[in-house]
């Protein structure tokens, strides 16, 4: 009942009061503060071609069709960005996106098998869905009252990738996840470094995890100092929280005062700095490719924000939204900033800009789910994958596929998605913030026979739509809209000619290979 | 049973078998590429390149059985020891051929090291143990693939092992998932480095020429380290197919393939001489099963011919190519194995005292580094922990690890344990 409450709520900020900030519009406080710290000349606004192709991947994690881009392009309406920005986020796709972000976030490819990944996904998928505030779901993902047959919820899955016992690993994914603080190295002693990461600081997020309220007091000894203190559960900077001594018999005392569940309902708070920072932080940097603290988890004092007040206003705004996801990134994609050029303005050297003023556009890598959807889509192939069933228990696997184990080449949606994901996913545990291009991705993008089969005339897909094509200035449009979210330049389209020109006698083969070479370029690669 | 029988890579292997696929598949025709072994190629390498062969026998050799017999004493066993080309030193009879080319060798024999599980042990040795730091460590083929990036479009690091391949990242540690090893499952290449048969290489260079001039377009006012990390994913691909040569076995003189053998390590090792050739920094090459716990010497007789033949085969060939001045060559395990005898005729894992071989690039020739008690059961010099060797490693490639760190988020790390210096008995 609550939930539907929350979400009526939400629509109707969406539909009355955008975020504002002391009177402000967020996107107006965004600009404001990008501009004023800028320290050079701004980039251009970027033309409709690439907001349409980063708004796209940003928000529905794919790219468009080349109907879609035409429209677009001819659409007279000066509101049609922000029209668009709506229709994205009203989308199924939206939430599909979101689940494919945070599951790479919150998981980092690590995986359990006690809640089958369709449970967990259609969970997270599903309050994308009813816009179900950001608190509300770190709350759940802290702690879950199991069900009544002993099965753990879909969201004890975030726990259950670090392993059922190791503890010091959940200590380290909450703080580092969930409040933006990498304190690992303050299992052992303060942080060398760092002053803000200390030990106690450690220990009383180690001892808000456990189960049961008797574990809930920790002792600990530097490895440096000499002496042994004790924690009672603690968020980073705050006091502990008393736990009773409780007897046999209190039962349902004992039940209350379980230390995870005391954390779910402390962590995930409006007033709790960390978090509502880390939050902010973490879907600014989905839209803009860098977070104001970067790197995400390395919040403290030597590492400050680019843009402290920035930083604080997403924050706050945030919080004050009831932490509604779509309306952040909704002022975020409505923005100047985020609309700008990723061509550096004219008179600056080339790398002289640093990445921290967002006075360009950032480019970012392509998730692997990205890579998927987007070769999938660009080379036309994407409703024939979708439209094949998927086996109800597929075998494929990316190792035994890379290893030659299966011979077959994925002919569905589901299959192909997980070797993309193979090929393209960081190692578990290891975030995917930064562009990593590694040998396997290119040896996979040039000599990988399904995606060389991608590229043959099939009935609908793009190669065979451009072999129907005898105008090679109309095909090259075309081309160049399914792949890039754009249209050719004048060298680009004499490019397209010669090639032609010089295989002739190859055609078809030919136009796989201009396709070819523009997925395997760095301007699809990217999200600029 | 034997733990060498349990949760080895041969069930994999005979998995495999049965499956049917084998990873790689067939290798292309050779192309007509320029061979690595041009002598002007293999000059240039030398001049620029530092190389490592790290040979890894997994579960434990028994140093008594090759490097440092005690034949006739209480723990000796049944073999005999055999004179070495430096004289008054003896080998097991085991090691025949590794024997005669000991003058090209330094053994240290008082290894000294800490853990006797194969489970730490491994990680613990291969990945130089600086004490705990609270983050794990490269294994030695990541650390230097950091610390001396190669001069060339190469994998750095490269693992040859029976089983699967892939990319293992693990082996990277703190320095983050790029370091990490490419691994040849069976020494077979990534199966993508074969490139299907119906792009020639006139079309090849066609959609390659396309997709570097729609890049050049797109680095138009753009920052340029993106686009350059992605073009040298691709340079590094193409340099990797044009060697498709290196993994041709019917390039393979028959006389080789006699001196190496045709078991699996024979052949890997094998496999890692082409690559050393080519230029690739870093070549270990695993095996298993060495794990003897029981009928340690039957063990020993069928497996200690496997590494001692093509051991001496590598040995000769570096040196005949003018190559074991630039390559770094060692032959270890996580330890060696007890000089007790167990009652199942085996020999558990020992720590205590063992031995391992060093040779090439920075290492003094015809050396022995320390010694154990007569019945081999402790040392008896000076011992070597895993920092000593990891310095010594190092110091051969012409890395300082008094000066040399690593930094991991602003935290210095040093490269080495600090409590450790180099064996100054093996360098040169």
């Amino acid at each position: 009942m609550r939930r539907t409450v929350n979400v009526l709520i939400a629509l109707a900020v969406v539909a009355c009061t955008p975020m504002t900030v002391l009177g402000q519009s967020l996107r107006e406080v965004i600009d404001r503060e990008i501009e004023m710290h800028a320290g050079g000349a701004l980039s251009l606004p970027c033309d409709d071609a690439s907001f349409m192709r980063r708004v796209y991947l940003d928000l529905v994690g794919q790219i468009p069709v080349a109907d879609e881009v035409r429209q677009f392009l001819a659409d007279e309406d000066p509101a049609k960005r922000e029209k668009l920005v709506d229709r994205l986020l009203a989308s199924d796709d939206y939430p599909r996106r979101m689940q494919e972000f945070l599951t790479a976030m919150l998981l980092e490819r690590r995986t359990d098998a006690t809640v089958p990944n369709p449970e967990w996904e259609e969970y997270v998928r599903l309050s994308i869905a009813d816009n179900r505030p950001w608190n509300e779901l770190v709350a759940e993902l802290l702690f879950s009252e199991p069900r009544e047959d002993k099965q753990p919820q879909p969201p004890e899955k975030f726990f259950l990738v670090s392993g059922r016992t190791d503890m010091h690993q959940k200590t380290r994914d909450v703080a580092r996840l969930l409040l933006g603080r990498d304190i690992m190295c303050s299992q052992c002693h303060d942080h060398p470094t760092v002053a803000d990461y200390t030990q106690a600081d450690y220990f009383g997020l180690f001892t808000f995890l456990q189960e049961t309220p008797d574990k809930a007091i920790a002792e600990f000894e530097s490895v440096f100092v000499a002496g042994k203190k004790t924690t009672g559960p603690r968020l980073p900077g705050g006091d502990a929280i008393e736990i009773p001594t409780l007897e046999q018999g209190q039962e349902e005392e004992s039940h209350k005062f379980r230390p995870r569940l005391l954390l779910s309902a402390a962590l995930p708070k409006a007033d709790n700095q960390l978090f509502k920072r880390n939050s902010a932080n973490r879907f600014w940097y989905l839209m803009m490719g860098r977070g104001l603290v970067h790197p995400l988890d390395l919040h403290h004092e030597k590492n400050p924000p680019s843009h402290p007040e920035l930083l604080d206003a997403l924050a706050d705004s945030f919080a004050e939204s009831g932490f509604d996801i779509k309306q952040l990134l909704r002022e975020i994609a409505l923005s100047n900033s985020y609309q700008r050029s990723s061509q550096l303005p004219d008179d600056t050297g080339e790398n002289a800009v640093a990445p921290t003023t967002y006075l360009a556009s950032i480019p970012k890598p392509l998730t692997p789910e990205q890579m998927a959807w987007a070769v999938m889509q660009a080379t036309g192939n994407l409703p024939t994958l979708l439209a094949a069933p998927a086996p109800e228990k597929s075998d494929f696997t990316y190792n035994d596929y890379i290893n030659g184990r299966i011979a077959k080449m994925p002919d569905n949606f589901a299959d192909a998605m997980s070797l993309f994901v193979g090929v393209f996913s960081n190692a578990p545990g290891e975030p995917e913030v930064e562009f990593n291009p590694a040998l396997g991705h290119s040896l996979f993008l040039m000599n990988e026979p399904l995606i060389l089969d991608w590229l043959k005339p099939k009935p609908g897909n793009l190669v065979e739509r451009l072999t129907k094509l005898d105008e090679n200035e109309r095909l090259a449009e075309e081309l160049y809209l399914n792949v890039l979210t754009r249209l050719p330049t004048e060298e680009e389209q004499v490019e397209v000619n010669e090639y032609l020109q010089r295989f002739q006698n190859r055609r078809a083969e030919a136009l796989g290979e201009l396709a070819w070479a523009l997925i395997a370029s760095a301007e699809f690669r990217l999200n600029h | 049973m034997y733990e060498y029988q349990c949760n080895s890579p041969q069930h994999d292997w005979s998995r495999r078998q049965i499956l049917g696929g084998l990873a790689g598949g067939a290798i292309g025709a050779a192309t007509g590429l320029a061979s690595m072994f041009e002598p002007a190629v293999a000059e240039e390498i030398r001049k620029q390149q530092r190389q490592v062969l790290f040979v890894w026998l997994d579960g434990g050799v028994s140093q008594l059985e090759t490097w440092d017999p005690k034949p006739n004493t209480e723990f000796g066993g049944p073999f005999r020891a055999i004179p070495t080309s430096i004289p008054g030193v003896h080998f097991s009879e085991l090691v025949p051929e590794t024997a005669k080319r000991a003058d090209k060798l330094a053994v240290v024999r008082a290894m000294s090291t800490q853990d006797e599980n194969h489970s730490t042990g491994v990680p613990r040795v291969q990945r130089g143990d600086p004490k705990n730091r609270g983050v794990t460590y490269p294994f030695l083929g990541s650390a230097l693939a950091k610390l001396r990036p190669p001069q060339n479009d190469l994998p750095p690091y490269v693992w040859i092992k029976p089983g699967r391949g892939g990319f293992i990242w693990q082996d990277a540690g703190f320095l983050g998932a790029q370091y990490g090893a490419l691994a040849l499952g069976e020494g077979r290449p990534p199966i993508h480095i074969n490139r299907p048969a119906a792009i020639t290489d006139e079309i090849d260079d066609a959609r390659q020429q396309l997709r570097r001039s729609i890049n050049d377009r797109y680095r138009q006012r753009r920052r340029s380290s993106d686009i350059d990390a992605y073009e040298s994913s691709y340079d590094m691909a193409l340099q990797l197919m044009q060697r498709r040569d290196l993994f041709d076995d019917s390039l393979l003189s028959p006389q080789d393939i006699e001196r190496y053998g045709t078991h699996p390590l024979g052949r890997h090792l094998l496999q890692a001489r082409r690559l050393l050739e080519a230029g690739v920094q870093f070549v270990k090459v695993n095996s298993y099963h060495w794990d003897t716990h029981g009928d340690n010497f039957n063990m020993h007789l069928a497996l200690v011919p496997q590494i001692d033949k093509p051991f001496a085969a590598m040995i000769d060939d570096l040196d005949e190519r003018g190559m074991l001045d630039s390559v770094l060559v060692v032959l270890m395990s996580e330890f060696g194995r007890t000089p007790k005898i167990n009652s199942r005729i085996g020999r558990d894992h020992w720590p205590e005292a063992w031995s391992l071989v060093l040779a090439g690039c920075g290492i003094k020739r015809g050396v022995i580094a320390g010694k154990t008690t007569p019945n081999g059961a402790w040392c008896d010099s000076d011992a070597y922990d895993i920092g000593h060797l990891f310095h010594t490693i190092f110091r051969c490639l012409g890395i300082d690890p008094t000066n040399t760190e690593y930094h991991n988020n602003g935290q210095p790390l040093p490269i080495a344990h600090d409590d450790c210096g180099p064996i100054a008995e093996v360098m040169a």
